[in-house]
């Protein structure tokens, strides 16, 4: 019995063993994703595990590329906004922003906008971050198990995209803003809307805060979780609300002032120790401040229209085109040509959802960008991902992941 | 202190260009990338400076003058940003759109109207007028070819000029003045030179239309792939413009040397037979087969008598160089006799304009190829009569090209083996008993060599029907299956070696392909 | 936006920079291939220079550039470098920023990875590799990252087709 025990097994009994005998282990290969429900929009990670302790990780994008640079050079400047729009999909109206402010840099348009079409690209874009945030937020506390923040802040988020719907005619996919101001005017009594929305988020984020921040299990899993230093930070290129988790206070709204941000008073929310705990608490308070931005938005939004009156990139009244030659002609060429911005290149960032969302445009003097290449802040976080779970078990790579908020439309292209 | 006197170097907006004497102010100022708008101006055609369009202020002379007729001359200062020629071209536009029907939905030029771009470039104004507008005849029929709509024209008299000194015959010309002038046709003439189609090409705007292509597609959705006519030995440099795999018209290109900036109707009518008919697949004794199948029939009916120099092989004087070079090799390699076959010629197309009375594309290309193989092609007559003694018991045949006589053709039905390698089901490949497809010649990068002995590039468009190859791969394939061994994979290693055979195309150099351009970003045509 | 820092650049390394030029309000400098590593440690570590952030790396493909509305002659040619590199760089500390942009031919495409200097640089370089097939030497792992693996060609250059498919599970209707 003892002899087949010692071939089946290759070792004593267990009786037999003591402190010093050492148990055979090896490292062994677990695959997380493309589809997985923690990682959020494609990524796959292979990790190396030595029991639940992660050792290393290869981490994957590319699931959701979808040649946005290439399909940029076949499509005039006004076709491109759609594709902006599936970049950060969950902030859209960042993406328009930062792209028509690249375009319009090129044309020497920059600081030319009316008043009123700046203050509606403000306010779209601070509506857009607050639904980026609650998303990420939400969907990280629902993968620790706290399911009731998520349903509340989806509830916001909601309400938030039913404002947008009423603007661009579409929850997600807005194609809003346009080079030069935007596509419409808002509808009647809809800021009114937005303060009343407003009014409602609060007690809701009181509600979602009083749920988490002082919950143990949700600050067992995210303190000292997924630690990063400042200096790592720097060198790793983060920006946005991870970055600022680490100690390192940088937003480009703050110090490379666009739009009619310099007229507008907030606060930018830094934390201390770069964990997975000081992420999710920038974030909510960047919530907050958003919120802040939007009521002095709303109060400051003046009268006036919503495109500049420039023959190179404003389409001819409808009422004009089909009467008279000329504006037929300026509205085909529009369309068709799309709008000439002059060779040259430039690179334009704005704040988004996630960090520096940079549009490096180099254009040839036709109507389609020679190339338009997005420095989206998702891959460039995601790389640290990797050295972020180093160290840490199985489980702790969902917050992890979570609060880099990896975008897979931004990440991948 | 001499300078050489065929320079001239003058002052644009600030900016010293040197220029050949003789040179127009605008075109000097092309050179430095400045674009001064011009309807009439055409670098082929004689000066009208009839538009007025080209207004720009010269020092020391107080009228504005026409760049386009204001020739060069030394320390000469031009300005074109200037508060008054910029007003002046912006009136001229003004004026010119005050009568311009809102035609711009339904006509054919949209997209490519050289109206449309110059009055967004260079005025983009709104209309100050509210008077109802002049109204002239809209669809007249003016030719076999074209129509014209009086009210789009703008009288700048490039269609005029272009039937008298291209053409040389005056079948064009103005009627009426002042707001009721009109372009019509001369007395008693129809626009039916062998040329006529050039005008389309020419008028800026959609007044001049060709029939052939009128409200088939819309210009800014098409491709443009440069590539040369291969309607006869001319070889005129074209643009083939195509979408979706099918070529919809064919324009001529610029080359100084050959065609200049013109074409003749009939090779633009060439796009036709590319979707006519087409051979898409091999055939094995008149049913349809796969390349293998019938690559392994070939390899057997010929490899039985492919020493005997029983084999005969005729080359295409419609094929490019790069498919005869490969069929000539391999002819070589068989022992093989070879033939020419080519469309007969038509004495009457022949003028001293651009068409030539061969209309075969590449006769200078398969006689310099035979030649430098050392290879004397024999003629049809005698491939007539050899097919009537028996000594051949094979043919292979390039292209579809092969005017054999009543009996001649019914001999070919009792040999071993016709192997025909097409384009088209017609001719030799209704009768071949292997028949391969190959790709025409707007489908497949080449050569081909025109009556001046010029070697010209073509790109191809857009890929063959079904399983089309290349003339010289399909070539190639027949060789692995009898045995030879012909290792090409792309058209530039055949050139390679064709040049390295060929001394007079030592020099030559493959150029890279060239990706269709969309249409739509071209700014606009003529 | 600081034209010092380009002429501090140029001050410190002359004949390294090929050119220095200010466009719509960005610093760009040109610097030669082979003395790429030196620059950008200088511009790291130099205390009034202090570019310790890595924005972005991409590449420019100059096969089609044919601009409208300079002089013919910016157009590319063939003996012009195809293949153009910028890195963008930020200074936390000062706030400055800067392009460096190196040429490449178009037949020997390989550069000095920066990345073993800003370790951020890490996968845009595999992107840029992945997208241009620009070679980076001294990167720590240069492989495909948004491609996989079997992928033939570099898809962001100009020649290659925007509709070509190189699906890995053959599909009879894609042919």
């Amino acid at each position: 019995m003892a002899d087949l025990k010692t071939l089946v097994l290759g070792r004593k009994d267990v009786a037999d063993l003591d402190e010093e005998t050492e148990l055979p282990h090896e490292l062994m290969t677990v695959n997380m994703g493309p589809s997985h429900p923690a990682m959020h929009g494609t990524v796959r990670i292979i990790l190396t595990v030595d029991g639940e302790k992660v050792v290393k990780s290869d981490v994957q994008p590319g699931y959701l590329h979808r040649c946005f640079e290439k399909e940029s050079e076949y499509a005039t400047y006004t076709q491109i906004f759609p594709y902006t729009d599936r970049l950060n999909y969950v902030s859209p109206m960042i993406n328009n922003v930062g792209y028509a402010m690249a375009v319009e840099k090129l044309l020497g348009l920059t600081g030319k906008l009316p008043a009123r079409a700046e203050y509606i690209r403000v306010i779209v874009s601070e509506v857009s971050r607050i639904t980026d945030h609650m998303t990420c937020v939400g969907a990280s506390a629902m993968e620790l198990g706290a399911f009731g923040p998520f349903l509340f802040l989806l509830k916001c988020r909601e309400w938030l995209y039913e404002l947008l719907e009423k603007v661009s005619g579409a929850r997600l996919t807005h194609s809003y803003v346009r080079v030069g101001g935007v596509a419409k005017d808002l509808p009647d009594g809809w800021t009114d809307e937005l303060l009343y929305t407003l009014s409602q988020i609060d007690p809701v984020l009181v509600e979602v805060e009083g749920l988490l921040n002082n919950n143990k299990i949700f600050f067992d899993r995210m303190n000292g979780i997924g630690r990063m230093t400042r200096e790592e930070a720097i060198k790793w290129g983060q920006t946005g609300p991870i970055a600022r988790a680490c100690g390192l206070d940088y937003d480009v709204r703050k110090d490379h002032p666009y739009s009619v941000y310099p007229e507008l008073e907030f606060d930018v929310p830094v934390g201390t120790r770069g964990d997975c705990l000081d992420r999710y608490l920038v974030r909510v308070e960047e919530i907050k401040q958003s919120m802040r931005i939007l009521r002095q938005a709303i109060a400051k939004l003046p009268d006036g229209p919503i495109m500049v009156d420039d023959h190179r990139v404003a389409l001819p009244p409808k009422r004009d085109t089909y009467n008279t030659i000329e504006s037929m002609i300026r509205h085909f060429k529009h369309i068709m040509d799309g709008i000439r911005v002059p060779a040259g290149e430039g690179y334009t960032f704005v704040e988004g959802g996630n960090g520096e969302l940079g549009f490096f445009v180099v254009s040839d003097g036709t109507g389609r960008p020679y190339k338009c290449y997005v420095r989206s802040p998702s891959f460039v976080h995601l790389q640290t991902s990797g050295n972020l779970i180093h160290g840490h078990f199985i489980a702790d790579v969902v917050p992890i992941f979570g609060m880099i908020n990896m975008i897979g439309g931004e990440c991948d292209k | 202190m001499s300078e050489p006197s065929n320079n001239v170097t003058l002052t644009i907006d600030g900016k010293a260009v040197t220029v050949a004497k003789g040179t127009n102010v605008l075109e000097a100022a092309k050179s430095l990338g400045i674009d001064i708008s011009a309807f009439c101006y055409h670098p082929g055609l004689s000066i009208a400076a009839c538009c007025r369009q080209c207004l720009v202020s010269v020092e020391k002379n107080p009228k504005l003058q026409p760049s386009c007729q204001q020739t060069v001359a030394e320390g000469m200062v031009v300005h074109t940003t200037d508060k008054q020629s910029t007003l002046a071209r912006k009136q001229q536009l003004e004026f010119t759109l005050v009568n311009h029907p809102i035609d711009c939905p339904i006509c054919d030029k949209a997209g490519e109207c050289t109206l449309q771009k110059l009055y967004f470039d260079h005025d983009n104004a709104n209309s100050r007028v509210d008077t109802p507008k002049v109204h002239k005849d809209k669809v007249v029929d003016i030719g076999p070819h074209i129509v014209l709509d009086q009210e789009r024209c703008i009288l700048c008299t490039r269609c005029i000029r272009t039937c008298d000194e291209v053409a040389h015959s005056h079948q064009l010309d103005m009627a009426n003045r002042g707001d009721h002038e009109v372009l019509t046709t001369a007395p008693g003439e129809q626009l039916d030179n062998p040329y006529s189609l050039n005008t389309v090409d020419v008028c800026p705007v959609g007044a001049l239309t060709a029939k052939d292509f009128r409200f088939t597609m819309r210009a800014w959705e098409l491709d443009a792939t440069p590539s040369i006519c291969n309607g006869c030995a001319t070889g005129c440099n074209i643009e083939i413009h195509h979408r979706n795999e099918r070529a919809w018209r064919l324009v001529p290109r610029l080359n100084a040397e050959v065609n200049k900036y013109w074409m003749c109707d009939e090779g633009r009518f060439t796009y036709h037979e590319l979707h006519e008919q087409r051979l898409a697949g091999p055939t094995l004794d008149g049913l349809p087969a796969t390349w293998e199948r019938a690559l392994k029939a070939a390899g057997d009916r010929l490899g039985a008598i492919k020493d005997t120099g029983a084999i005969a092989v005729v080359l295409s004087a419609t094929a490019s160089n790069e498919d005869n070079f490969a069929l000539a090799k391999l002819a070589l390699a068989w022992k093989a006799q070879v033939y020419v076959g080519a469309k007969p010629p038509v004495p009457s197309r022949a003028d001293d304009i651009l068409r030539d009375a061969d209309v075969n594309p590449n006769s200078a290309g398969v006689a310099a190829i035979a030649a430098a193989l050392s290879i004397t092609p024999k003629t049809t007559t005698e491939l007539e009569t050899n097919l009537g003694t028996g000594a051949i018991r094979a043919l292979v045949v390039l292209g579809h090209d092969l005017p054999l006589a009543e009996t001649a053709r019914g001999r070919l039905k009792e040999l071993d083996a016709l192997i025909v390698i097409a384009t088209h089901e017609r001719g030799p490949a209704e009768l071949a008993s292997i028949a391969l497809p190959m790709a025409a010649w707007a489908e497949r990068a080449g050569t081909i060599t025109n009556r001046q002995g010029k070697v010209q590039r073509m790109h191809g468009a857009f890929p063959g029907p079904g399983q089309a190859v290349p003339g010289w791969e399909a070539v190639a394939r027949l060789a692995n299956a009898t045995g030879q061994k012909l290792s090409w994979t792309a058209a530039r290693e055949v050139f390679k070696d064709m040049t390295a055979a060929v001394p007079a195309w030592k020099e030559l150099a493959w150029t890279r392909d060239v990706r269709p351009f969309a249409l739509r970003f071209a700014g606009s045509r003529g | 936006m600081s034209k010092k820092v380009l002429d501090a650049l140029v001050a410190k390394f002359g004949d390294a920079i090929e050119k220095v030029e200010q466009v719509h309000g960005d610093e760009v400098a040109w610097i030669k291939r082979d003395k790429l590593t030196a620059v950008a440690t200088a511009l790291r570590d130099d205390a009034a220079l202090a570019f310790d952030a890595p924005v972005f790396v991409t590449c420019i493909d100059r096969l089609d550039w044919k601009p409208v509305g300079v002089p013919p002659s910016e157009a590319w040619t063939e003996d012009k470098p195809r293949f153009e590199v910028c890195y963008q760089l930020r200074s936390t500390k000062h706030k400055h920023r800067i392009r460096l942009k190196i040429a490449l031919p178009e037949n020997d495409a390989r550069l000095a990875s920066l990345t073993p200097i800003w370790v951020g640089f890490d996968w845009q370089e595999r992107e840029t590799f992945d997208m241009y097939g620009i070679r980076f030497e001294g990167h720590p792992d240069l492989r495909r990252i948004y491609m996989y693996e079997e992928f033939v060609g570099y898809p962001l250059r100009k020649d290659y087709p925007k509709d070509k498919r190189q699906p890995l599970v053959r599909r009879p209707d894609l042919v």
